[in-house]
């Protein structure tokens, strides 16, 4: 029998190929981003689950309760409390204290071979707790030679070529010679911790001068830790236990009101926002919208097969008919449809599945995920049958259900003219995909408004022409030579350093008097950046009131300048030469200038108070072109300048700009993924809606033919076709627009910096959408009021 | 075979009853040949169709071979009339998306016949109605004659007791419809299906064993021939 269902059904789709053509591709179409949407999902709550024991790994982390800032959470702290929770906690079996990894850029130089990469410090219970596959050595003793390395596959290849790199030997920061211990598999797209090699932290301790008293220091806390738990013990258990380690051993830690927390690494990814020492989520947020939108787009494409195939009900109810009067019944009969509806939507999972493949690389680059098809995948396969089956239930039932009611005797008389009873879910249901639509099209237009918003924010620098180079290996030490060669090589306007670069803030301190402060008033958490004479001039920032630094680096040594949000913030009236004390220094300094407000962290936040400090701890060169520099030549000469500062080194360059826009990333990322859905939704419903009008047009084929006969104009026949679809749209524009403005609402509260959404944006789309339905169904409208009018009545 | 006693149908148009059928009896025996005639409009096809069990009267009893459809659930109901009656239309009614082996064999499928006793019984009524040449063509590929036969063989295969046919000539030329008689004729006398038939020829109603003569929905003569 099914054989006999699925012959007709292919028959019929064969047969009316316009109609099964809009059918299967908007089908595909809405199956396709559904699916992709899905590997989407499902790779991000894949992420750092590829390590076997990833249940028990937490990242230590401190949360501070401040009068300033309030409650905040971060990653960084001091060394002694990895060294109590790995003696004195029971239940934790390991235990690794590491610096930034991932965010360490170094030199290995092999050879003629320089690279500078981005690697970390790490104890050797950080390879025990992170089993990363080794492909060469092993996580047993990797890192217990101070003077050892490990590297990714990649790197371990780019250094040494096929050539076994074990024992050979790579010279970091032209300083020392590392060994290769280990090699291991590069790590995963899909894993929150990305790094390319490894050097062990006692290396640290022995060569940096700064680190010497790290391991007994309470309050350094410049560090990260990680701990595996024994199996079978729970953070819960945990928790209590390490709560107050640094409150207890710390008295200097103690005002912060410091508490210790877990952060599980299955939550890395998707739970990183911290709101009152708690994560309460983070990219998550953007998983969540996205499955609903997949499942929106998938909804409007299987509306789109119930409207259609119920339009064309009539063309189907003397089947339906016949079938009766020859002995079938209802529950045959939706069989035969549901079946019928089964065979369209697996042809259309066919298409998605081509279409997803097709723009399976695309989207990796856009979301710089490893996403593919899981072909050799039994669950997979498991998952897409049930995928069809459900999308062929949701897409055929109303029409199963609907033409399976049909009165046998009614039909065959062809006296079945549907009334109001099937028209009426029929305008319903366009209603419903045209508002998730235009809901779709205005939460994008309202993303790309406030990603306009920030970048049009006035950054208070200049940003164009201004290039960065890390402050690595002898640049510090020659940095007036260096600058004295910059500013005579004929290209460049000006030259500084500092200890953070342009477009982030390094470190806090604490600004701990001022006068006026009241007994109450802690002390603020305040940016401090080091800054070389120059700074304020090459970066284009402008004095309030005071003076710049002098070019000598030591008359200013006891002299600060604070930014416009730090004078605000502790309340100084005329700042000048008013003193100040910071970072827990007991001799004050002297304020010599306020500057004004400049953009050094997120476009979306407030400008944080920020205080300058003269001082030659620079990681960061920061140099302008002069504005006729060509840039190409430009490059070839700071190349030259630069590899003679510092042969141990290749010359990388960031220009300003291009490092400011990418922290717009995640924004526009969101921004472009909604607007493609949102796109796709409104295509997939028009072509619906042009199914519709074709079959309106067919229906009315005869009233259309009198009208004309009785003097009707194209014109007014147009009207008369499209003012019912005109209506339906305008009806989706009223019910879009408060959904459209309560998501993006909610979205719009995660950024200080935003805009209030306004009411142009909702007359804009609508008028949009009108226009777009206007174009899809003016076609078959145009079409039917040209039509001779003596053909179209001929045939009754 | 069957009764019909006391048959109304009435539509309510604004609260007044429209009588299709008013108050009519009739009962019919196993291997008669029955014409209804009568004009437009006085409720032939209306009848066929209660008889056919396609729609249910408004008042009234009907049994049928035994049993009291008027009581009967609609699963019961399609039960009954799967294993007794056939239909055929004056509009032949196939299904155009099949061919016409597919068309005759459809009701089988219904009554879940087994595929190899399917292709025993679709080949034997191919042959007896002499158009298995035309056996993988579609309806739209065959003259109306052609088409009706197709109808008629797709009525029989199942092997009904009753064969209903609602004016079966009606689209046909005049040599066309004689053979389409001659073939109720023929069934009728050597296999004994007791036939019903609505037509406005009474040349052709002169083939069957009573004429019962319709008139606003009841029964004006009736006569055995």
């Amino acid at each position: 029998m099914i054989k006999n269902y699925l012959k007709i059904a292919w028959r019929n789709i064969v047969n009316n190929k316009v109609y099964s053509a809009i059918n299967i591709l908007g089908l595909a179409a809405g199956m396709a981003v559904a699916l992709i949407i899905g590997l989407w999902v499902v790779n991000e709550y894949s992420f750092d689950k590829f390590l076997p024991n990833y249940k028990q790994l937490y990242q230590v982390e401190l949360n501070f309760t401040t009068q300033h800032d309030g409650e905040h959470t971060q990653t960084a702290m001091a060394i002694p409390l990895v060294d109590v929770m790995r003696k004195e906690i029971p239940g934790i079996k390991y235990a690794a204290e590491t610096d930034w990894v991932g965010w360490q850029w170094h030199s290995l130089v092999v050879g003629d071979k320089k690279l500078y990469l981005n690697g970390g410090a790490a104890a050797p219970d950080f390879l025990k707790i992170f089993q990363y596959p080794f492909v060469k050595g092993s996580a047993k003793d990797a890192l217990t030679d101070p003077y050892s390395i490990v590297l990714n596959e990649s790197t371990a290849k780019a250094l040494f070529g096929n050539a076994d790199p074990i024992n050979k030997f790579i010279r970091i920061d032209n300083q020392q010679n590392l060994k290769v211990t280990g090699v291991i598999k590069d790590i995963p797209k899909n894993a929150t911790k990305q790094f390319t090699f490894l050097t062990p932290f006692s290396f640290k301790e022995q060569t940096e001068s700064w680190m010497k008293s790290a391991r007994t220091t309470w309050t350094n806390n410049s560090f990260n830790a990680f701990v595996e738990l024994q199996p079978g013990v729970t953070v819960e258990q945990i928790a209590p236990k390490i709560k107050n380690l640094v409150y207890e051993h710390s008295p200097q830690m103690r005002p912060g009101k410091p508490e210790v927390i877990l952060h599980p690494l299955k939550d890395w990814h998707l739970y990183s926002d911290f709101k009152n020492g708690k994560a309460v989520g983070g990219f998550i947020d953007y998983v969540r919208m996205f499955s609903i939108i997949g499942i929106l787009v998938l909804l409007i494409a299987c509306i789109n097969f119930m409207n259609l195939s119920t339009a064309r009900s009539e063309r189907r109810a003397r089947e339906v008919g016949v079938r009766k009067a020859i002995g079938s019944q209802r529950s045959d009969l939706i069989t035969q449809f549901l079946a019928e509806s089964m065979l369209i939507t697996f042809i259309a999972f066919l298409f998605s599945i081509l279409f997803v493949q097709l723009a399976l690389p695309y989207f990796n680059s856009l979301v710089d995920s490893a996403i593919s098809i899981p072909y050799t995948n039994s669950i997979f396969w498991g998952i897409m049958l049930i995928y069809v089956l459900l999308t062929g239930l949701l897409a055929g039932s109303r029409p199963a259900f609907y033409l399976s009611s049909f009165n046998p005797v009614k039909v065959l008389k062809g006296s079945i003219k549907e009334g109001k009873s099937a028209s009426l879910p029929r305008k319903i249901l366009v209603v419903t995909q045209f508002s998730c639509s235009i809901a779709l099209i205005i939460s994008t237009i309202i993303v790309y408004q406030q990603i306009q918003h920030a970048k049009d924010r006035p950054t208070g620098y200049n940003a164009a022409r201004l290039m960065m180079t890390d402050m690595s290996g002898d640049l510090n030490t020659k940095y007036d030579a260096l600058k004295n060669d910059l500013l005579a090589s004929g290209y460049i306007e000006s030259v500084a350093a500092a200890s953070s670069p342009v477009t982030n803030i390094y470190s806090h301190m604490s600004l701990d008097k001022w006068p006026g402060k009241s007994a109450s008033d802690e002390a603020v958490n305040i940016a401090a950046v080091f800054v070389s004479d120059d700074y304020f001039k090459t970066l284009g920032m402008t004095l309030k009131e005071g003076r710049d630094f002098t070019h000598s680096w030591t008359a200013d040594s006891t002299s600060v300048i604070l930014n416009e949000a730090a004078v605000k913030r502790i309340g100084l009236k005329n700042p000048i030469n008013q003193l100040v004390t910071w970072n827990g220094n007991t001799v004050p300094v002297r304020v010599i200038g306020v500057v004004k407000d400049a953009l050094m962290d997120s476009p979306f936040t407030p400008v944080e108070p920020a205080i300058f400090s003269h001082g030659h701890v620079a990681n960061n060169i920061m140099y302008r072109l002069l504005p006729n520099a060509n840039t190409q030549d430009a490059i070839k000469n700071l190349t030259k300048i630069f590899d003679s500062y510092n042969p141990a080194y290749p010359y990388i360059y960031q220009f300003v700009d291009e490092e400011y826009n990418h922290k717009f990333n995640l924004e526009i990322l969101v921004g472009k993924l909604a607007g493609i859905f949102a796109g796709l939704a409104i295509l997939i419903s028009c072509l619906g809606l042009f199914g519709l009008a074709a079959y309106v047009a067919e229906q009315r084929t005869k009233e259309i033919g009198i009208r004309k006969v009785l003097g009707a104009s194209v014109s007014q026949v147009w009207l008369l076709l499209s003012k019912d679809f005109i209506l339906l749209v305008g009806i989706s524009c009223i019910i879009a627009s408060p959904v459209a403005f309560y998501f993006p609402q909610h979205w719009l509260q995660k950024y200080d910096y935003r805009i209030t959404i306004g009411p142009v944006v909702f007359v804009l789309s609508a008028i949009a959408a009108i226009v777009i339905t206007l174009i899809t169904i003016s076609f078959q409208a145009i079409k039917a009021a040209l039509t001779n009018p003596v053909k179209s009545l001929r045939s009754e | 075979m069957l009764s019909l006693q006391h048959i109304s149908k009435y539509y309510q148009v604004s609260g007044l009853k429209n009588f299709v059928l008013n108050d009519l009896s009739l009962e019919i025996d196993q291997g008669e040949f029955v014409s209804i005639m009568g004009p437009s409009g006085s409720g032939k096809s209306s009848l066929l169709n209660i008889i056919g069990m396609l729609d249910e009267p408004s008042e009234g009893y009907h049994y049928f071979a035994g049993h009291a459809v008027h009581q009967l659930k609609e699963k019961q109901r399609s039960a009954l009339y799967k294993q007794y009656i056939g239909f055929v239309f004056q509009a032949y009614h196939l299904i155009d998306e099949l061919t016409v082996y597919e068309n005759i064999e459809t009701p089988l499928i219904y009554q879940d016949f087994k595929g190899a006793e399917r292709k025993a019984m679709v080949a034997d009524i191919l042959d007896r109605f002499n158009i298995v040449g035309k056996k993988d063509l579609f309806p739209a590929q065959l003259s109306g004659g052609q088409q009706q036969l197709v109808g008629i063989a797709r009525a029989l295969i199942a092997k009904p007791k009753l064969l209903l046919a609602d004016e079966p000539t009606g689209n046909l030329n005049s040599k066309q419809g004689e053979e389409i008689m001659e073939l109720f004729r023929k069934l009728n006398k050597e296999d004994g299906v007791t036939i019903i038939q609505v037509t406005h020829s009474e040349k052709n109603a002169e083939y069957g064993s009573r004429i019962i003569n319709l008139l606003d929905g009841k029964i004006e003569s009736s006569k055995q021939l």
